[in-house]
């Protein structure tokens, strides 16, 4: 068995609203610039794991043809029907198993360009009760959700507009974001289209078409990549209850329990403390103190000081979200994955205008379904 | 230093039928879940992780444990989704295999299902090749690139099949008869299984030669049905195995792979038309299991075979490359008998796929019934009278390109 | 759109047929009957709306189906100001209340549209009832709307 896994490469492509290129030669220009720039070939890798979905695909079995792309052509090769989080994490296993040196991990979607993301969103309600009803979407979920942390701890419509101004400049700084507006103001957000309010049009990700390309090695094949691997320290996932009036929308049980798996594997006592930074898949700019809380980042109802002082921005206690996060570019299946991308670009200290500094230790997380009620937590640490 | 992992327990729903009105998804995997757990001394909160998986655009539901979470116990414990088209069962099978190899975890649930009475099986698969169609329609036939157009001669994935089956027939020497006497032979098997959707008792070459060819050489009677079932195994480490003392009625997982090719329906890569009976990655995964396994001579060390065959063609295929028959000899091993339950090499006792095709179970089925096999559990009149020492199950998926092989065995594979 | 990419439209719609089960079934038909339907663990004791077969919880299945009040408390709610339909937004031209309502006898929130004169009307913790069509027929629309008690 290996005992310690790390990030040793890693390459997202520029995302987009409208992909200049098709799906396959998206995916085969970032897997093929990635090993150009790693020095190495396709026979490095031992295993690879896609993060595609049927259903965002278009297309049943949809790694079918896109096996030869990322170089998997007679080679190891399965698929994680969730986000490239997930992937991650198998590939993590498979390393740790000993059955397996290096891994690369692929997520990727044309969430920008290809199909309706709420249609997506529509088929993974189950069919003979919340889709027939046509109440409780992914929208009205996270409004429902962001009304009751709005409400119980006094965080305001300002408060949240100015969250989402925060991720939206620094997306603004980061080359990979497909959503660029340099100009927006809290003013705009809090006047922009209202969809189920609390949530209006500024809160929601920008689903882009996009991939990030991730690759795993244990600790003795590391060096064959790079001097400076990133390693991935803690790992937890969890799942809650699917019927919306069951759960508890603020305490989250199961993404605490998924944190603090991956903060008892990472030898972290206290996450306020040793946690540098944080890479959160929020699809909504809501989901974020909620997120955070749950994972034990900031005190349960400090989203109004945390915001007021400024506490998660690239220069706070505890920065969320430094690359813009998905407010930025929501590739789905690919947007978990770019968190650990993000992360161990900012462990390298390569990530420019964002660089958060001094950052040792990160916290990366994953959703998926209705309301993130799927959740996947690594530690990664530099 | 490898951590081995036993299969304890394999669990259906009931009998794989056709048509389960009665019942949503969640309800269908529900209890194979508890069938799983009820034949081992667990208590439903010992699963510490779940891996599941099935061809969601069947049925329309995208990720669909989301919503079965209660119903499988997955609610505040780690599930994860995965899915490779055929070999889906097989491939969330080793996914589990992982969670417990990783040292992550001690006890781990596989589940695959399939409930195709609320979808249409065909539209499904031609979804796989909807995109080029549509562009074949729109823009001029493009041969130019593997886009697997030559799939649409035929309709639905027997178009696709019925190219590896006359490939297959021309290398083997054999003919239709071939096919028609396998696909019997699997009917008949399935009749003492209790859980296999098509039983016939009896079933004779002459029955299955009557029925109507839909693509030359595959007729109605050479392809699967379309069932509604669901299947749960758990996966424990040796250590819990230990602790639980059930060391000796379990499977241990001696060898297992996956590989992909390009979508192989009988495409034109750079110049040269790929054939779809040559399975060259299956050779190169079994060879690769087998050595993981310690086993030197599979057609020795090999005593049985659950293969992955949606059309009766492939039940000769797949053990020879899977190295279990030399190439193009398994019309002969068939007629001399050597495949029945009490032959040689027993092939696909259960009945098979071609008699039980829930397409997120079957290649897990595939897994599950080599593990029965191996444990002497396998009901009804379909186990193995021979002493078992190894068990091989495998699957494919994809447009003929994905293949899972796993060696299961009484004994784990000393360290 | 760019130059160099060829879209094929693929103008299919697939078509299901998509099982309610057996404890949805009952839920339906309960509607018609101006019935509001949960199960009820027989270990834990928590009655769940809508009905499963199984508690989540105690992994033990579940079929005993108990009737739950109709008029009860709202528990949260989100302003709505469009409906999404075939993965279409679309603007409505009234806002509209999605509320989670707590009614007596059932451990879960039931989701339902809230109907008040007034959007500014609504408030958490306010008491609501169910309204139900004059003529039922099984299906979801049976029960209307909450409008306040
Ligand atoms: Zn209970």
């Amino acid at each position: 068995m290996n005992e310690r896994v790390a990030v040793v490469g890693y390459k997202q492509t520029k995302h987009t609203f409208d992909s200049p290129v098709a799906r396959e030669r998206m995916i085969y220009e970032l897997v093929k610039s990635l090993f150009k720039d790693l020095g190495i070939t396709r026979d490095d890798i031992d295993t690879f794991i896609f993060a595609s979905n049927d259903f965002t695909d278009g297309r049943t079995i949809s790694e079918v043809y896109t096996v030869p792309r990322i170089g998997s052509f007679m080679k190891d090769e399965t698929k994680v029907e969730a986000d490239g989080l997930n992937a991650a994490l198998y590939a993590y296993m498979r390393i740790l198993s000993g059955l397996y040196e290096t891994a690369l991990v692929i997520g990727f979607s044309m969430a920008g360009s290809e199909f309706r993301v709420p249609l997506t969103q529509a088929y993974t309600l189950d069919p003979v009760y919340e889709r027939p009803r046509g109440i409780i979407n992914f929208y009205s979920t996270a409004a429902l959700q962001a009304s009751a942390y709005m409400k119980k701890y006094k965080f305001t419509d300002e408060d949240l507009a100015r969250l989402t101004v925060k991720n939206l400049q620094n997306a603004n700084n980061n080359p990979y974001a497909a959503r660029k507006e340099p100009t927006i103001s809290v003013e705009d957000v809090l006047n922009s289209k209202p969809l189920y309010l609390p949530i209006r049009q500024a809160h929601v990700s920008a689903y882009a078409d996009g991939a990030c390309a991730v690759i795993l090695s244990s600790k003795k094949a590391a060096k064959k990549f790079t001097d400076t691997p990133v390693w991935i320290d803690g790992v937890g996932h969890s799942m809650d209850t699917y019927y919306i009036g069951d759960r508890d929308l603020l305490g989250m049980e199961h993404l605490s329990a998924a944190a603090k798996k991956a903060y008892k594997m990472a030898g972290i006592k206290n996450p306020k403390k040793e946690i540098d930074f944080a890479e959160l898949h929020t699809n909504f700019a809501s989901e974020e103190p909620v997120f955070a809380e749950a994972m034990g980042l900031f005190k349960p109802g400090s989203g109004k000081d945390v915001v007021k002082n400024g506490d998660s921005g690239i220069g706070g206690a505890l920065p969320v979200n430094p690359s813009g996060g998905p407010l930025g570019a929501n590739p789905i299946n690919a947007t978990g994955l770019i968190r650990l991308a993000e992360a161990s670009e900012q462990l390298r200290k390569e990530a420019g205008k964002n660089q958060v500094k001094g950052a040792k230790t990160a916290v990366v997380h994953a959703q998926d379904g209705p309301g993130a009620q799927l959740n996947t937590v690594f530690v990664v640490r530099r | 230093m490898k951590r081995n992992v036993a299969i304890i327990s394999v669990g259906y729903n009931g009998r794989f039928v056709s048509k389960r009105p009665d019942i949503n998804i969640p309800e269908l995997i529900q209890p194979a879940v508890d069938t799983a757990i009820g034949k081992t001394k667990l208590k439903h909160d010992q699963i510490e992780a779940y891996v599941v998986g099935n061809m969601h655009t069947f049925e329309g539901i995208n990720q669909p444990h989301l919503w079965a979470s209660d119903h499988f116990g997955g609610s505040k414990k780690p599930v994860m989704r995965v899915a490779t088209g055929g070999s889906t069962g097989a491939s969330v099978y080793q996914a589990a295999y992982y969670h417990v190899a990783s040292g992550m975890y001690d006890v781990v649930m596989a589940i695959g299902w399939e409930k195709h009475d609320e979808g249409d099986a065909q539209v499904g698969l031609m979804g796989i090749l909807l995109p080029e169609a549509f562009s074949l329609f729109n823009f001029g036939p493009d041969m130019s690139e593997d886009r697997g157009v030559a799939g649409l001669g035929g309709g639905g994935s027997t178009g696709g099949a019925a190219f590896q089956a006359m490939s297959y027939l021309t290398k083997a020497h054999a003919g239709i008869e071939h096919i028609d006497r396998v696909a019997a032979m699997m009917r008949s098997n399935a009749a003492k299984n209790p859980y296999a959707h098509l039983q016939q008792p009896g079933c004779t070459e002459a029955d299955i030669a009557k029925t109507p060819i839909i693509s030359y050489p595959l007729r109605y009677g050479h392809t699967c049905p379309t069932s509604c079932g669901a299947i749960a195994m758990i996966l424990v480490s040796e250590e819990k195995a230990k602790k639980f003392g059930i060391t000796d009625r379990v499977a241990w997982v001696k060898g297992l792979g996956s590989g992909a090719s390009d979508a192989t329906t009988g495409n034109i890569i750079e110049g040269q038309i790929t054939d779809p009976a040559e399975q060259y990655m299956c050779k190169v995964v079994a060879k690769k299991v087998y050595s993981m396994a310690g086993i030197k001579d599979p057609r020795k060390d090999i005593q049985v075979a659950e293969v992955y065959s949606g059309f009766s063609h492939q039940d000769l295929m797949w053990p020879e490359r899977l190295g279990l028959v030399d190439e193009g000899k398994s019309p002969e091993m068939l007629d001399k008998g050597a495949f029945a339950i009490d032959g040689e090499l027993p092939l696909n006792p259960s009945g098979g796929v071609t008699s039980t095709n829930a397409i997120g179970a079957s290649a897990m089925v595939r897994v599950g019934e080599a593990a029965l096999q191996v444990m002497g559990l396998a009901e009804g009149g379909h186990q193995v009278q021979r002493k078992i020492e190894n068990v091989v199950a495998h699957g494919w998926g994809g447009l003929f390109q994905f293949v899972t092989v796993t060696v299961l065995g009484r004994t784990p594979v000393k360290k | 759109m760019p130059g160099n990419v060829v879209r094929a439209r693929v103008p299919i719609t697939f078509s299901y047929k998509n099982r309610v089960g057996h404890a949805l079934e009952q839920y339906i038909n309960g509607l018609k009957e101006k019935k509001i339907l949960g199960v009820k663990c027989p270990a834990c004791k928590k009655v769940y709306v809508p009905p499963r077969t199984v508690c989540g919880k105690c992994h033990k299945p579940i079929d005993q189906m108990v009737e739950i009040g109709q008029e009860g408390v709202l528990k949260n709610f989100t302003t709505a100001h469009v409906t999404i339909a075939n993965g279409e937004i679309t603007d409505v031209q009234q806002p509209y209340i999605i509320g989670l309502i707590k009614l007596p006898g059932a451990s879960s929130l039931i989701s339902g549209i809230i109907k008040t004169s007034s959007v500014p009307e609504v408030k958490t913790g306010m008491k609501v009832k169910a309204v139900w069509k004059e003529t039922t027929q099984g299906d979801y629309n049976d029960l209307a709307y909450f409008e306040p008690a």
